[in-house]
């Protein structure tokens, strides 16, 4: 039983951290129709950089996230401004191999600016609670609180602001929304502005429950497409949804399965994903658009 | 005119739909229609936008996945048929929003539509042999695109794009030709030459054919029968005076105007 | 016709060049051994000649399914680790020699391919590249677990056999086979199907053309090369773990040698593996740590510059454009 509430635990933390990972992911995915292969490698670059305040300024790394939000969101407008923007009506395959050649780049420049030892940011919240036999990091929880909210701030701003209509209304039909006098290049460059600032908030996070190394992007890229596969493109109660659902099944298959290690999640996350492309091509929710014209 | 008399009702179907149902989402696209075409009939399929008619050749097609209903081809169920194996026995169509590969030749688009049937593993690796070429430029000719042979399909106007495609169709010596609206968007001119080889091809070659119009003078010209579809139903289904005389299919296609006023 | 014929003196040339070409690469391990290893053509630069050569190959695998038929495949390295790994378990644990392993890491190469293909080849554009990613990053972490097979994470070392020449041979053969193949593949019907494939699927499969079947078999077949490249590779450098096998540079590697040459033709992958291997040990041999830092750069440079590859640029001169391969053989 003590098991069970463990996994359950460790599981829902996961999942938050999922959640915050995948949201930019999906965003900029259902806005612009830009699958972004160097997603991970945006996680990695906000773990480094909460690693360099915390290291070298001394901050609390939760602290960090003043500097990793704005800092991300320069960096994802620039990338949207003077590489996205140029390929965004060329077919898929263009954004494909841009992204993946991005990946590529910001990996290979984070391991020569920081090598490949991996690091660990140190907190003062490094506590627990225990209930009932079952530990809850601080940390864990101040992650999934962070998470949580700020997925309904971004929930809000789509739904609420002048800006998200903007957004949703370019996602839906890019050619009428350029009619309508909006200018879809900096609309862009916001959004995946967006979803770069809470995919770094998510490295913040990233960086306080695991060590950081150069190559570790490649794996969460691959969770996010999973993800979003499963709950649909800018679905943000989806993907909080297919976040835990995810989760669950690493947490769960890594306590119970013997032999098993943390490595073998990926593997998990790949048959899950391969599972539901071959079963549900539109998606869990349906939320898929048609991958041709 | 000098069309092909319907066949006896008594002969057995060509091609044979019953209660083939389709939905997309919550909308009910085909909602269980019935449809029989014999051979060497011109069936005239018509409807308003949106009632289903060419939601209803992709799933005669297998190209979409059927809900309710089962197809039979030549006496075979094929429901459960992928699509190529449907168009190997000798069911071929045409797309109502183009689909010929643009980025191909005008003659490689022919090559790449012929005959498969029968086709094997170690003979495809060869170029097209002489008789599918020779097959492929009679048909150009036919389709009077002889000039534009070696042009990216991409290139041609609209109109010669529809008739590539048909020229495409008639590739792998179908028995049933299925067309979606072969003349929208063509220039009147190319619509007679549209009119022409469509006749031609039912009485000359005795072709079995069913084509979604809208323009109803071209239907009551060249089908001998007509299946009216609205809201994914069958309207009426019958000779083509009679149907389009029928006030229920008026309504239907023109609100409360009668077809001719 | 007379366009056909002003053009025939420019085929000859080309022809008698690339002989020139062949004949000279055959001969190019005579020098090395005249030249005792420090002469103009030493042993490393054959070793590096070697490693251009399986990339050549490697990258006309991954074009032929990538480029000819549209799926993207980002996980091709797979199949070389496949190869690769199915030689250095049969020569470290077995104690087979060499050439069947090659065989036998061909035809596991190739039969995943079909297998895997079967599973992600239903899938569309970025969903099937995603799931090769899968695919490719899965089977490391395999590979480093099933640790009494793979050796795990400390990998496998061979026996060492150091016969450069020999393995240039062996590269040199097959990048010529294979090229020469896909060359003839790309004017059957079969290459016809491909292009299809890549133009408009679900058109060709209703206008009879078995999508799955061409898919995958060419698929495996150019996983199956691939794993032949694997094996090679593994013996080569006598040493394999997870890491250097699964090396996600390497397609990398694959998918820029051909979208540099021109993804979809088949010199292209050619001209862009040697062009890029002439660039690495010539312009930035010197910075290597930077080396795929600027791999990054080029990928993204070309995509944005050079669509069409080095191909695009010659334009119609090309002789790839299929008006021209039509035109001479056109009626009347
Ligand atoms: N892939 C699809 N997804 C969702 N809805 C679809 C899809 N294809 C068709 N529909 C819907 O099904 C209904 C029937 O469409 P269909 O294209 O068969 O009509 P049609 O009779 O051919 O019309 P038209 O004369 O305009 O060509 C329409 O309401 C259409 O919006
Ligand atoms: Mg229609």
């Amino acid at each position: 039983m003590t098991e069970f509430g463990q996994a359950l635990v460790n599981a829902i933390m996961l999942g938050g951290f999922y959640a915050l990972m995948v949201i930019g992911f999906s965003l900029i995915w259902g806005v612009m129709g830009v699958i972004n292969l160097a997603h991970g490698e945006f996680v990695v670059v906000g773990a480094y950089l909460t690693w360099f305040m915390n290291r070298h300024v001394g901050w609390e790394p939760f602290v960090a996230l003043v500097v990793v939000i704005p800092v991300m969101f320069a960096l994802g407008y620039l990338v949207q401004r003077v590489l996205i923007n140029r390929i965004i009506d060329r077919p898929p395959l263009v954004s494909l191999l841009v992204t993946y050649g991005l990946a590529i780049l910001i990996a290979n420049s984070l391991k020569l600016a920081f090598t490949g030892t991996p690091r660990s940011v140190t907190t003062a919240l490094s506590g627990f609670w225990r209930v009932a036999d079952v530990t809850i990091p601080v940390v864990k929880t101040i992650d999934l609180m962070l998470a949580l909210a700020m997925m309904a701030a971004l929930s809000l701003l789509l739904t609420r602001s002048r800006l998200g209509k903007a957004i949703r209304a370019a996602a839906q039909n890019r050619r009428a929304a350029r009619m309508v006098g909006i200018e879809i290049g900096s609309v862009f460059a916001v959004t995946f502005g967006i979803g770069i600032a809470l995919t770094g908030a998510a490295g913040t996070l990233f960086s306080l429950t695991q060590p950081i190394a150069p190559f570790v992007g490649l794996p969460l890229t691959l969770r996010a497409f999973a993800i979003t596969t499963m709950s649909g493109l800018g679905n943000i109660s989806g993907a909080l949804f297919g976040s835990m659902a995810l989760a669950a099944v690493e947490v769960f298959v890594g306590t119970y399965v013997p032999g098993v290690g943390t490595n073998l999640g990926l593997v998990a996350t790949f048959v899950v994903l391969v599972v539901i492309l071959i079963t549900r091509p539109q998606g869990l929710f349906g939320g898929l658009p048609p991958a041709e014209e | 005119m000098n069309r092909r008399p319907p066949c006896a009702a008594n002969a057995s179907p060509l091609l044979e739909g019953r209660g083939i149902g389709k939905s997309f989402g919550g909308l009910a696209a085909l909602a269980g229609v019935d449809v029989a075409v014999y051979p060497g009939d011109v069936v005239g399929l018509i409807g308003p936008n949106g009632s289903g008619k060419t939601t209803l050749f992709n799933c005669l097609t297998r190209l979409d996945g059927l809900d309710a209903g089962r197809i039979h081809f030549k006496g075979v169920d094929i429901t459960d048929h992928q699509p190529f194996q449907v168009a190997r026995m000798g069911m071929s169509r045409t797309f109502q929003n183009i689909r010929v590969y643009r980025k191909l030749t005008v003659i490689e688009n022919m090559l790449l539509s012929r005959q498969w049937r029968g086709a094997r593993w170690p003979g495809l690796l060869r170029p097209s042999r002489p008789e599918v070429t020779e097959r492929a430029d009679d048909l150009l000719e036919f389709v009077t695109l002889v000039e534009q042979r070696v042009d990216l399909a991409g290139s041609l106007s609209w109109g010669q794009q529809r008739l590539l495609e048909i020229g495409m169709a008639l590739m792998s010596d179908p028995d049933l030709i299925l067309l979606d609206e072969a003349t929208s968007g063509v220039n009147p001119l190319l619509v007679d030459a549209i009119r022409d080889r469509i006749m031609t091809l039912n009485t000359t070659h005795g072709k079995t054919i069913v084509l979604i119009e809208h323009n109803i003078e071209l239907v009551a010209d060249l089908c001998s029968r007509v299946v009216v579809l609205d809201h994914g139903e069958k309207l009426a289904d019958g000779e083509v005076g009679a149907v389009l005389d029928d006030p229920a299919v008026s309504e239907a296609y023109f609100g409360r105007r009668g077809l001719n006023g | 016709m007379l366009e056909i014929a002003q053009r025939q003196p420019i085929r000859w040339l080309r022809r008698s060049g690339l002989l020139v070409l062949l004949v000279v690469l055959a001969l190019l391990p005579l020098l090395a051994a005249r030249g005792d290893g420090d002469g103009m053509v030493n042993n490393s630069t054959l070793f590096s000649l070697t490693q251009m050569l399986m990339l050549v190959t490697l990258a006309s695998n991954w074009n032929f399914v990538s480029g000819l038929t549209g799926y993207i495949d980002f996980g091709h390295v797979a199949f070389f680790g496949l190869g690769a790994y199915a030689t250095g378990i049969l020569m470290s644990k077995a104690g087979w020699p060499f050439l069947p392993t090659l065989a036998v890491g061909a035809l596991s190469a190739g039969a995943a391919a079909v297998l895997i293909g079967r599973a992600t080849m239903h899938l569309k554009g970025p969903y099937f590249s995603i799931a090769m990613l899968g695919t490719f990053a899965a089977l490391r972490e395999i590979a480093r677990v099933a640790r009494p097979l793979t050796g795990g994470g400390p990998g496998l070392t061979l026996p060492p056999y150091l016969n450069r020449p020999l393995f240039y041979y062996l590269a040199l053969g097959q990048a010529v086979l294979v090229v020469a193949l896909y060359r003839w593949v790309r004017r059957t019907e079969f290459g016809l199907m491909m292009l299809g494939i890549r133009e408009d699927e679900p058109g060709a499969e209703m206008r009879g053309v078995n999508t799955i079947f061409v898919k995958t078999s060419a698929f495996g077949l150019a996983a199956l090369s691939s794993g032949i490249v694997g094996g090679m590779w593994a013996y080569q450098n006598t040493f394999i773990d997870p890491d250097i096998v699964f090396l996600d540079s390497r397609t990398i590697d694959m998918a820029i040698a051909s979208v540099l040459g021109g993804l979809g033709t088949i010199i292209g992958p050619v001209i862009g593996a040697g062009l890029l291997y002439w660039l690495r040990d010539v312009v930035w041999a010197s910075f290597l740590q930077w080396h795929l830092i600027v791999q990054g750069l080029l990928l993204i440079g070309i995509m944005l510059v050079l669509p069409n590859g080095i191909i695009g640029l010659l334009g119609d001169r090309s002789g790839l454009d299929p008006r021209r391969i039509w035109a001479r053989r056109r009626k009347r």
